[in-house]
């Protein structure tokens, strides 16, 4: 799960950062979950790569 | 004197008959000192779709499309209930846009549902906490739409900090519907 793999490398996010300066979405098309909007203030959105070495 | 003067389209080639009801009495219908395109039963686009059954599952902290697979009415072929789950009017004007979700089960954290227009975030509807039983999350909202392009689609929110699959109560835990209020 993308929410997952975002809070194992940033464990300081809240579950409100998600409704407020991150989106996370699924448009139900088959591709999945996938980052909408980055915008948090300090933490630089993270890479594909990040994410999948992230077990 | 006012007068009533009939005009023909240069670009189309039907008539217009203009028929009394049946009755035997005499009827007056005024028209409004207004300028604008006459609304009837046939240039009203509504629609109500459903989910029938408990299936779509929805990520913690995602917003996601709701699928309505199934329709009640579609008066005008507006919403695409088989690919995209979008309502797409082909008369611009203001419509009365409603969204409710059924979330399946105690859903710590928040629950909610928004109205997305053209792809983005339009309009929020309840925000919902730590219910204690399955929360019906409702989004209703008054939007224009060109009559083109304009488009509306369901989403849903959850943050319980798991999966949590929608509630169907056959039909009447999830539904998404519009119809035109005014025209342009």
């Amino acid at each position: 799960m993308l929410y997952d793999k975002i809070m194992a490398l940033y464990r300081s996010l809240t579950q409100q950062d998600f409704l407020t300066v991150i989106t996370l979405q699924n448009d139900s098309d088959g591709k999945g979950d996938y980052i909408k909007f980055w915008g948090h203030p300090s933490l630089p959105q993270p890479t594909q790569e990040q994410l999948d070495g992230v077990k | 004197m006012s007068s009533l003067i009939s005009s023909g389209s240069a670009s189309g080639t039907g008539s217009m008959t203009l028929a009394a009801p049946v009755t035997n009495s005499n009827q007056t219908a005024t028209l409004p000192d207004a300028t604008g395109t006459v609304m009837v039963s046939g240039n009203m686009p509504a629609f109500s779709a459903y989910i029938p059954s408990n299936a779509q599952t929805i990520s913690n902290t995602t917003f996601t499309k709701i699928q309505f697979p199934s329709e009640e009415f579609d008066t005008a072929n507006c919403f695409d209930s088989t690919t995209n789950y979008r309502f797409t009017p082909t008369i611009a004007g203001y419509y009365q846009v409603n969204l409710t979700v059924g979330f399946g089960s105690t859903a710590l954290g928040l629950c909610l549902t928004s109205i997305f227009k053209n792809g983005s975030r339009f309009k929020d509807g309840t925000i919902i906490p730590n219910a204690s039983v399955g929360p019906l999350c409702v989004a209703s909202a008054l939007i224009y739409f060109n009559g083109t392009t304009d488009y509306v689609e369901g989403y849903g929110y959850q943050s319980s900090g798991g999966n949590l699959t929608l509630s169907a109560n056959g039909g009447s835990a999830g539904f998404f519907q519009a119809s035109l209020v005014r025209a342009a």
